[in-house]
Order: structure tokens, then C-alpha cells, then sequence
């Protein structure tokens, strides 16, 4: 009877399971639009139950070939993420578009051809210097799930703007909100925004290389005024429509309006990150997890604002 | 016959010497309750900082507002809130149980009352975190809280070393009152000064840290409270003081001084 029960359980979860056993992520690309598929992580943080596997990562079939729109957190993600695409495609993967430096986009590259990782230059030169710490911190957050991960540059420097791939229109916008480098692309055949995690959904946004809510707000609006049918966000559900953005800017707006009140109060760091979080973020997951790691990144540069400069002597 | 009365002492001389045992032993554990976080530093640091002898006991009156883990292990927030602490503080001791110098800070009110206490510290490895609070009959009431981290904050380079200019804004201090949302008659100081609090940890960076800090009232010089730093503290530390006390029409004097024989010295108006 138990052991129905977890089977029960684990066909509900169905692709979203991993197997710690065999350090399986059971991948399962879905097909949003024709020639354009998804393989959808969860949202949670990193563990060793989900392996790393909380990110969404893309591919989009052409006629010449596989463009592939992130990695994953590690070898072997790239690895299955290759498997995945191999039985769906004889095609060769001819492009690999790395959204940003984060550990989760970018640890699945040792399983591609190094001639084939496209990047924005911000994004190598963060990478050659966060990589290895990235590195440290998710072999201890997943163990054996990294087992051989390094971080592989890429050779590719992305030049933004219209182009087609494969007989695909394709255009690459260079943003920087979510981590000072954030690309992303929308595929004009399809109608298809590849957001990555410029957008999160149902999931808190990440801030530790923002260079401003105010600079990231700006891009969502810009972002929010393309061309598009479908979203696929970096964190979260796949979507028809513009609800990320709404939830997107609700969120930040509070956070920022949170911080800026909480510092012209004075409160401490460690009591803004006690504060009541509005019931409306209750869908938001991980949202208490996230804003102590915001409060972290983001609150000295309100706090300092609201300090004045002191008069040397007594 | 003979050997009788000599293994009947020496009987007696081993039940004397057990029972000794016991006594002293019953005696310690209950001055020292036991940790509930099973520090292996429990007993060691309480002696090492709080004295041999200290009374020592448990308390919900010391709240430690600490994240559960460090997403920086160069900064993490630490808030001791005493505003429920129902004795006068005389002092006020922190210490990062696995730090490799675990002191923080120690803190004495003297014509002043505290009601909060927040610094940022750095985090060697996952570890408790302790303060212990003095009360006027000498008993330490302690608040522990158990921080994960990946670690290293030790021995992480100051950001201020990899900045060729640092010399020009070391020592400047930042500042602002506040009326705490806690309420009542305490003002909230906080108060950032610009150092690189170097633990001498990092090769080839010796030890460049403040240890001694007080405040005064500026209008007559007289020390309200003293705080002396050790290396767990954070680069460019950030200070927040609940206070109560009479009389600051004048403001506050911010004395510091660091290893390196600099003081550092503002003023600050109500």
C-alpha cells in the first residue's frame, strides 16, 4: 500500500521528479509552439532533491540546426539536457545562447561544443570571475548532482539586435536588471519571448547582482511592450500573456517601497527581514528565503542614503 | 586481621573521592545548563568569556534576530533585541561559537540604558551564535541562534583592499537618529564608519580592526557606553544602539579607536 502510494505520488509528479539514485533529472521537453520546447525546472531552491533542476532552459528546432537557450546547473543536466534533445532531433546543436552568469544557466555548457556557447561580453567577464565560487557553493548545496561541473567559457561574444538563424527571426536584446548582463531572445517565427530570468513567475526574483530594482522595473516595461504570444520565464510556468510582468513589478515595486520605508524608519537588517510578507505574494514560492537573501544584497545602499554625513571632532 | 583496616580506608578514601565527583559534577551542571544547539564550544567560550564561575542560564528575554543562514559570510546581520529584558543590563557579550576569534563585541552601558544592539559579523563556518546578557545580580542570561553558512567570512578579503584609495575614507562615519517602532523614550542611533576591520586572517594583510568605541554626551563629555570589537566584526560596521537616557539636547560624540593607534571622532546632532 505504501509503496502504491509513492508510485501514485510520483507519476502525479511526473516529469518534475528527480531520481537522487541515478542522479536522473527525467527530463521532459514539452513542445509550446511548433519547433519551440521547454524543459520546465521547479520552483525551489537549490537541493539535492531537485538537484539543481530550478530552472527553465530551451530549445528551438531550425532548419539547419538546434538553437539551445541556457544550460543548467551542471554536467550532468547538460548531458541529459543533450539526450532530451537527441531523441527529438538528429539536428546538430549549431547555436548555444547563455542568458546570464548564474550557476543554474550555465554549469550544463561542458556538454557543447565550446565553438557554439554565445554570451554577452558582461556575461563572460562575470563568469571568468564568479565562476569558480559559483562552483564551490552549489557542490556544497548539491553535491554529487555536480559531479564534474567546471565552468566553461564562452568563446562566442553575442552582438544584440535581428538576425535569422536557420531561417528563424530572430532577435537578441542585451538588458542588464536581473545580474548586470541578462540576455534574452524573442523568436519573431514563433512568437516566443526566451525572458530567462529577467522574469520570474509563482517564484521570488533573485537579486544578488542587480544593479538597481529601479534599472531592472525599466526593462520589464520595455520587455512587457514586445512582440510576443508566449513567455517562457527563466524561474516558473510557461504562460500565453503578460501575467508574469504584472506579478514582476508588483513584487519588486514592494520590495523597493520595503526597504526604502524600512530604512527611513531605521530598522536593523535582520528586522526587515522578520517583515510581514503581503498575502498576495502567497503564491509567490520561496518568497521569505528570497527576501532575507534581498535584504542582504540591496539594503545597505538604502540604509546609506538615509545617513547622513558626520562632522569630524567632537 | 592486619590488611583489614587499610583496604577499609582505602574502601572509604574511594567513596569519599567518588562522591566528591558527584557533588562537584551535580554542582556544575547546574550552574551550566546544558546547549540545546550542542555547541561543541558551549563550555569553553562561557569560560572563556563570561569567567569560570559565571552564572549562567538560558533566557527568552535575550532575543537574537539572525537570518537562519548566511547569504554573506563577510556580513551577516546580527540584532540583539533586550526590550523585553525585564533587569538592567550591566553588559552585553557576543561571541560566533566557531569563529577562529569568536568574540564579537562586548558592550557596557554606563549612563545609559540599552534596549537593542545590532552589528554585522563574519562567519567562518555554519555556527551558533551567542549573546550573553549581565543583569545587576551578575547572572548571564544567554540567547543562542544556529546561522548555516557556506563560510570563509573570515577569511575573505576586505572589499577595502582591493581599493587603492581607501586610506581617504577610512574612519568617515555616517549617521542618523530614529525614533524606534518599539517605541517608548529610546532613541535609535545607528551609525556606519568606513574601515576595513582586516581579521589578519588573509595572507600578507595583518590585522587592522577598531576596538574600542564610546559614546559620549557632547555636552558635557560624559561616557554614556563603551564597546570594544573583535575580529568577527564586519568591514565598514554598521552600529545600531536602542538607547535611553536623559538629556541629549547636545547630541552624541562617536569616539573610536583601532589597532593601528587611529581615533576617529564625530559628532552627532539630535
Amino acid at each position: 500500500m505504501r509503496y502504491g502510494m509513492l508510485l501514485l505520488i510520483s507519476l502525479l509528479l511526473g516529469g518534475a521528479s528527480a531520481s537522487a539514485e541515478s542522479f536522473r533529472y527525467a527530463l521532459e521537453p514539452v513542445e509550446i509552439t511548433p519547433d519551440v520546447w521547454v524543459i520546465e525546472g521547479v520552483t525551489e531552491d537549490f537541493s539535492r532533491e531537485n538537484g539543481g533542476n530550478i530552472v527553465n532552459t530551451a530549445f528551438i528546432l531550425t532548419d539547419e540546426g538546434v538553437v539551445v537557450f541556457d544550460t543548467g546547473p551542471s554536467r550532468r543536466y547538460g548531458e541529459q539536457m543533450r539526450e532530451a534533445i537527441a531523441s527529438i532531433t538528429d539536428l546538430p546543436v549549431t547555436h548555444v545562447f547563455l542568458s546570464h552568469h548564474h550557476p543554474d544557466h550555465v554549469f550544463g555548457n561542458q556538454a557543447f561544443d565550446p565553438a557554439t556557447l554565445h554570451a554577452l561580453d558582461g556575461t563572460i567577464a562575470r563568469l571568468q570571475a564568479q565562476g569558480d565560487d559559483f562552483a564551490e557553493n552549489l557542490y556544497r548545496a548539491l553535491g554529487d548532482w555536480m559531479r564534474g561541473t567546471e565552468v566553461v567559457l564562452p568563446t562566442q561574444r553575442v552582438t544584440p539586435g535581428r538576425m535569422t538563424i536557420g531561417g528563424r527571426d530572430i532577435e537578441l536584446i542585451a538588458m542588464s536588471g536581473h545580474s548586470g548582463a541578462d540576455l534574452v531572445l524573442l523568436d519573431h517565427s514563433a512568437g516566443v519571448l526566451l525572458a530567462a530570468d529577467m522574469v520570474f513567475y509563482q517564484r521570488a526574483p533573485t537579486t544578488p547582482h542587480t544593479p538597481g530594482l529601479d534599472v531592472w522595473q525599466d526593462e520589464l516595461r520595455e520587455l512587457a511592450a514586445l512582440d510576443f504570444r508566449y513567455l517562457v520565464p527563466g524561474h516558473g510556468p510557461v504562460v500565453e500573456g503578460r501575467a508574469p510582468f504584472v506579478q514582476m513589478q508588483d513584487y519588486l515595486a514592494w520590495l523597493d517601497e520595503t526597504l526604502r520605508e524600512a530604512a527611513s524608519q531605521g530598522l536593523t537588517a535582520s528586522e526587515v527581514m522578520r517583515l510581514t510578507i503581503p498575502e498576495r505574494f502567497d503564491e509567490v514560492a520561496v518568497a521569505r528565503h528570497e527576501l532575507i537573501r534581498s535584504v542582504t544584497h540591496l539594503y545597505g545602499r538604502y540604509e546609506r542614503d538615509v545617513l547622513s554625513p558626520l562632522a569630524e571632532g567632537g | 586481621m592486619r590488611p583489614r583496616p587499610i583496604r577499609c580506608m582505602a574502601w572509604f578514601g574511594w567513596l569519599a573521592l567518588v562522591l566528591c565527583c558527584l557533588l562537584v559534577s551535580t554542582v556544575s551542571t547546574a550552574a551550566v545548563p546544558d546547549d540545546p544547539f550542542r555547541s561543541p564550544m558551549w563550555h569553553y567560550n562561557l569560560s572563556r568569556y563570561l569567567g569560570e564561575d559565571a552564572t549562567v542560564q538560558h533566557s527568552d528575554q535575550v532575543v537574537l534576530k539572525v537570518p537562519h543562514f548566511a547569504e554573506d559570510a563577510t556580513q551577516v546581520p546580527l540584532t540583539v533585541d533586550l526590550s523585553g529584558f525585564d533587569s538592567t543590563v550591566k553588559q552585553v557579550i557576543t561571541w560566533v561559537d566557531l569563529n577562529p576569534v569568536p568574540h564579537l563585541f562586548t558592550f557596557r552601558p554606563e549612563a545609559t540604558e540599552v534596549r537593542a544592539i545590532a552589528l554585522n559579523f563574519r562567519i567562518q563556518q555554519a555556527s551558533t551564535v551567542r549573546a550573553a546578557v549581565q543583569d545587576e545580580q551578575g547572572v548571564w542570561h544567554i540567547g543562542s541562534v544556529h546561522v548555516d553558512a557556506a563560510g570563509g567570512g573570515c577569511t575573505a578579503p576586505s572589499a577595502t583592499a582591493g581599493n587603492p584609495d581607501w586610506a581617504a575614507s577610512l574612519g568617515q562615519m555616517r549617521g542618523a537618529l530614529f525614533s524606534p517602532a518599539s517605541g517608548a523614550a529610546s532613541t535609535r542611533l545607528k551609525l556606519q564608519v568606513m574601515h576595513p576591520m582586516d581579521t589578519g586572517m588573509v595572507s600578507n594583510i595583518p590585522r587592522f580592526n577598531i576596538e574600542d568605541v564610546e559614546l559620549r554626551d557632547a555636552a558635557n563629555e560624559e561616557r554614556l557606553a563603551t564597546m570594544s570589537l573583535s575580529e568577527s566584526a564586519s568591514e565598514n560596521p554598521l552600529f545600531v544602539f536602542d538607547l535611553e537616557h536623559e538629556g541629549r539636547e547636545a547630541g552624541l560624540t562617536l569616539w573610536m579607536r583601532d589597532n593601528g593607534g587611529n581615533v576617529f571622532e564625530s559628532h552627532l546632532g539630535v
